[in-house]
């Protein structure tokens, strides 16, 4: 047989507790969305042809994708332009393309795109990087942050910009720029506040720092998720019991409060576990970041588990009162196709950059 | 990139990442701790506020205690209807709903308005609507075939508040009424939650208004149970997950005796009056009544405004409850009270006379005041004056009175004053004093008052209840009974003695033996009375006059307008010479006391003594 078959590039570690956690989501989904068979069938299709992703993309070389990540931004993009133009307007935002019978949330691709370019285009450049490749990856990171921003879909635009700072900042970006950064941000946060934040955003975040404000208007979400986790106790109301949860006080339970529905039907115990998966994942991809090959996949390991990290521990900050209320899936638990299949992806590339050793030199 | 170079790289990028994910599960850790804070430390608040969220506990209607009378009959109930109630929020189509149900249960135009007018405001809650109260047994049998065509509505039981004699006890029972005060009963349920009450009456949630329901509401009331249902964010109830039964209020026995009172109601007739009968063992009232009169049932259970207004606007006035609100002038029946302060205050004595022309001149002013026989009774003394009524006499006794002194001994036989211990609504009526006519008429007090007082006419007003007091006081020589509707189980505590010490035992059987004269001798004012029965009676008759005439001729023209015609008042006791029962009785217009209230007051006894 021939040797390239030989080896199939699989990382025991991430797969199953990939696997595990999907599966507990597809559990947790069958009683967040009260019972409804279908959308748990939905889920499980995905979870199934995202393994298969996942496995697929672990086979090919870290240099293939290197070399394709050009042409991934200038597609993600293209999709992204396509939404724009012709993507059916839901609840006042252009999100999603159709192809054929298949939605896609194009913005999905760009965090994995941008993160894969910037690696490509920091690999090898010298440390510290200079102000020329900072201001080019910036200014890629920018216009793929306004992109997904005029969706408009914020808590999407600021993962984008993250994955791409995630990249540039282990890359080697120097202190004194970044804190020259942070001070800007500070003083821009004005102009940030009045044009660039919705109406609706300002008011997430003014609920945010006084709940209690408004108790049934725009803070009700948040009331209503804390009390769902505090009702839970420490061994939870058991599953499907969930009275925050079954009744509808709790909203969006299959989406982005399902951490919530967790919380009240499993305790703080439940809690602990799946927080133990999510910590040992990033554990995982920390360790296989360190152990890569190259420059190349560590920045790749490190930018898309750090992606991972952010879109996760915005979501568990948001439901717990940590974070103003963003739309922001809970990865691989949260009912939908796009971000659970661009997780695959991700995980895939990253298992891929992860298992493939660079054979020394003869 | 040399070796070096890499190596380099690779330390800083380790950093950096140690860093990042270091960084990561920092606020992993914030995250975990600030779950514990919601679900270890919170708990308690946080489940409070879920169950805050689902749990909507609603008030169940309990049933009111029942009312009894001394033999244990009945005389309120909680007697069960069958209504037809309907499922508003089901209900999608009311038009159609209505004119589907129409053949089956006849609806009038006012009962399909109602319904409309209250579905439009209450079917977005699972709320029961009543659609049609109390179904014949036509109704419940015809829907009950058809039930399958109306899911959304069923027949169920409810209450209503029921008197088998709803006219002749109206006003001593008294009436229930619609209250919105019953959430302070239960502080735990939010008052919104009330709207929703599992009613246990057609008429919704009741109160004692007037009367022993009254009175005795706290007692006649039982604890509303409670049901928790789990409700959904919409409001919707999903089920039932508690229930705490209510308590029946406990039952009310009562003194009064329906034959009696039936009585009471038969020789009243329609005549405008009341009667009232002690028990002097007992000192329960047995009977309280006053004519006109109305039906309780039709109040309590929902009455149209149109029949109330009725009722109110009626000139004979049937809310009024004579028994214990009619003022009326004692006349004659205050004599043996005139008598027993001028025994015991040394103005007379059994044996002293006067000679009675049929007038009385008043030194002062030459004034003369009349008796009711042209020409008098000739000699007369305590005894003979009682028999006979003779106004002569009491109208010189009273001239020597002292108006003071014979005001505080009128009080201190219950006169200006509530003697009743549980009546509703009982009236002082009014013993005249010097201060009063002066801060009033702001005229001083003439002896003319207190020779009217003697014959019981002028400014002193009794209630029948006052008279039936008084005359237990005079059957029990002396005991005060404070009478009482209902059982209190420790009688003794409630009796006093009248005492005075110029009035002694052979004083007491003297005024027995006079007043059993006045229905029982040949001369007695009342002896019309004496054949209609087998026992021995006392009493005293009295004609209250309303007109202040001086002579018969006058009256006559009088007469002839019948609410100017003379009151009819007797009080009675009896059987002698071991009385048992006290009555009083007063028959407005109804002109000679003996004649006319005397048989009211002899078939009261009658009833009352035949066990």
């Amino acid at each position: 047989m021939n040797k390239r078959f030989q080896k199939i590039y699989f990382d025991p570690y991430l797969f199953f507790s990939i696997f595990l956690i999907s599966t507990l989501g597809l559990f947790f989904l069958f009683s967040a969305s009260n019972g409804d068979v279908s959308i748990v069938l939905k889920q499980l299709a995905y979870v199934v042809l995202g393994l298969v992703i996942m496995i697929f993309l672990s086979q090919p070389d870290p240099d293939i994708f290197r070399r394709m990540s050009g042409l991934f931004l200038i597609f993600s993009l293209f999709l992204l332009g396509i939404t724009y133009l012709f993507g059916p307007e839901i609840n006042g935002a252009q999100r999603w393309v159709r192809v054929g019978p298949i939605s896609f949330q194009s913005s999905e691709l760009l965090k994995l795109a941008v993160p894969i370019f910037l690696a490509n285009f920091l690999f090898d450049k010298e440390l510290p990087i200079q102000r020329k490749e900072i201001t080019i990856s910036l200014f890629i990171i920018l216009c793929c942050f306004f992109l997904v921003y005029r969706q408009p879909d914020l808590g999407t635009a600021l993962i984008v910009a993250l994955s791409g700072l995630f990249v540039l900042f282990l890359s080697g970006l120097s202190w004194s720029f970044m804190g020259g950064s942070f001070v800007l941000l500070i003083i821009s946060s004005p102009f940030i506040w009045n044009i660039l934040l919705q109406p609706f955003q300002r008011q997430r975040i003014a609920t945010f720092f006084s709940p209690e404000s408004d108790p049934f208007g725009a803070s009700w979400n948040i009331i209503q998720s804390k009390v769902a986790i505090g009702s839970g106790g420490l061994f939870g109301k058991g599953y499907g019991e969930g009275s925050q949860t079954q009744l509808n006080f709790l909203p969006e339970t299959d989406t982005d409060f399902i951490f919530s529905v967790i919380g009240e039907e499993f305790g703080f115990l439940g809690v602990l576990l799946l927080l133990s998966i999510y910590l040992f994942i990033l554990m995982r991809c920390f360790f296989l970041a360190l152990s890569a090959r190259d420059r190349f996949c560590r920045l790749v390991i490190g930018g898309l588990s750090l992606t991972f990290a952010a879109n996760l521990i915005i979501n568990l900050c948001m439901v717990v009162g940590l974070l103003p209320v963003v739309g922001m899936p809970l990865p691989f638990i949260s009912k939908g196709g796009s971000s659970l299949i661009s997780l695959f992806l991700a995980f895939g590339i990253i298992v891929s950059m992860g298992t493939h050793k660079k054979f020394l030199p003869q | 990139m040399i070796f070096e170079e890499r190596q380099i790289e690779k330390n800083n990028f380790s950093s950096r990442a140690i860093l990042l994910f270091g960084l990561v599960s920092i606020v992993f850790l914030a995250v975990l701790v600030k779950v514990f804070s919601l679900q270890i430390s919170g708990y308690t608040e946080y489940q409070l506020a879920a169950l805050k969220n689902k749990n909507y506990v609603v008030p169940i209607q309990a049933l009111r205690g029942e009312i009894f009378d001394r033999k244990g009959r009945a005389l309120v109930t909680n007697q069960p209807t069958f209504d037809l109630i309907t499922r508003p929020n089901l209900i999608l189509d009311i038009d159609s709903f209505l004119e589907e149900i129409q053949p089956v249960i006849f609806l009038s135009e006012a009962e399909t308005s109602m319904y409309r007018k209250l579905q439009k405001e209450k079917a977005f809650v699972n709320k029961e609507l009543v659609l049609k109260k109390d179904l014949s047994d036509e109704e419940i049998a015809r829907f009950n075939v058809r039930s399958f065509n109306f899911k959304n509505a069923f027949i169920a039981k409810r209450y209503r508040r029921i008197s088998d004699h709803p006219e002749i006890f109206s006003h001593v029972l008294g009436y229930t009424s619609r209250t919105e005060e019953d959430y302070i009963s239960m502080p735990e349920i939010p008052r919104s939650h009330w709207k929703d009450t599992e009613l246990t009456y057609a008429h919704g949630l009741v109160k004692g208004s007037t009367g022993l329901e009254e009175t005795y509401n706290d007692h006649l009331s039982g604890r509303h149970g409670s049901r928790v249902y789990e409700m959904n964010a919409i409001g919707q109830f999903v089920k039932s997950i508690s229930l705490t039964e209510p308590t029946k209020g406990s039952d009310l026995y009562t003194h009064l005796d329906i034959d009696a009172q039936k009585s009471a109601a038969e020789f009243l007739g329609n005549r405008k009056g009341a009667v009232v009968a002690i028990d002097l063992q007992s000192r329960g009232i047995n009977v309280l009544y006053s004519s006109p009169t109305y039906s309780i049932n039709k109040i309590s259970n929902g009455m149209s405004e149109d029949d109330f207004e009725t009722l109110i606007n009626n000139s004979e006035k049937p809310f009024f409850n004579r028994a214990l609100q009619g003022r009326y002038p004692p006349a004659s029946t205050i004599k043996p009270a005139i008598g027993m302060y001028g025994l015991s205050h040394d103005i007379v004595n059994w044996n002293f006379e006067i000679k009675d022309p049929g007038f009385f001149t008043l030194p002062e002013t030459g004034r003369v005041y009349r008796g009711w026989l042209k020409g008098g009774h000739g000699r007369v003394n305590m005894r003979k004056a009682i028999l006979v009524s003779s106004n002569t006499y009491f109208f010189s006794l009273a001239y020597q009175a002292d108006i003071k002194e014979l005001s505080d001994h009128l009080y201190s036989l219950g006169f200006g004053q509530e003697v009743c211990f549980d009546c509703f609504d009982e009236d002082k009526a009014f013993v005249p004093t010097p201060e009063w006519k002066y801060s009033i008429m702001n005229a001083g007090w003439v002896k003319g008052d207190t020779v009217n007082l003697g014959i019981g006419q002028g400014y002193l007003v009794a209630t029948p209840m006052q008279l039936a007091n008084y005359a237990s006081i005079l059957a029990t020589k002396g005991k005060i009974l404070e009478p009482s509707l209902v059982a209190s189980g420790n009688e003794e505590k409630f009796l006093k003695s009248w005492e005075d010490g110029g009035f002694d035992d052979s004083d007491w059987n003297k005024m027995h033996e006079a007043l059993l004269g006045v229905v029982e001798s040949d001369y007695g004012t009342a002896r019309s009375i004496r054949n209609l029965k087998e026992f021995q009676v006392a009493g005293k008759s009295g004609t209250a006059e309303l007109v202040g005439l001086d002579s018969k001729e006058a009256y006559q023209e009088v007469r002839t307008s019948e609410l100017l015609r003379d009151h009819s008042i007797i009080i009675a006791f009896g059987p002698m010479p071991n009385p048992r029962y006290a009555v009083s009785v007063v028959i407005e217009n109804g002109e000679s006391g003996g004649a006319v209230a005397g048989p009211v007051a002899i078939e009261v006894l009658k009833s009352l003594l035949d066990e």
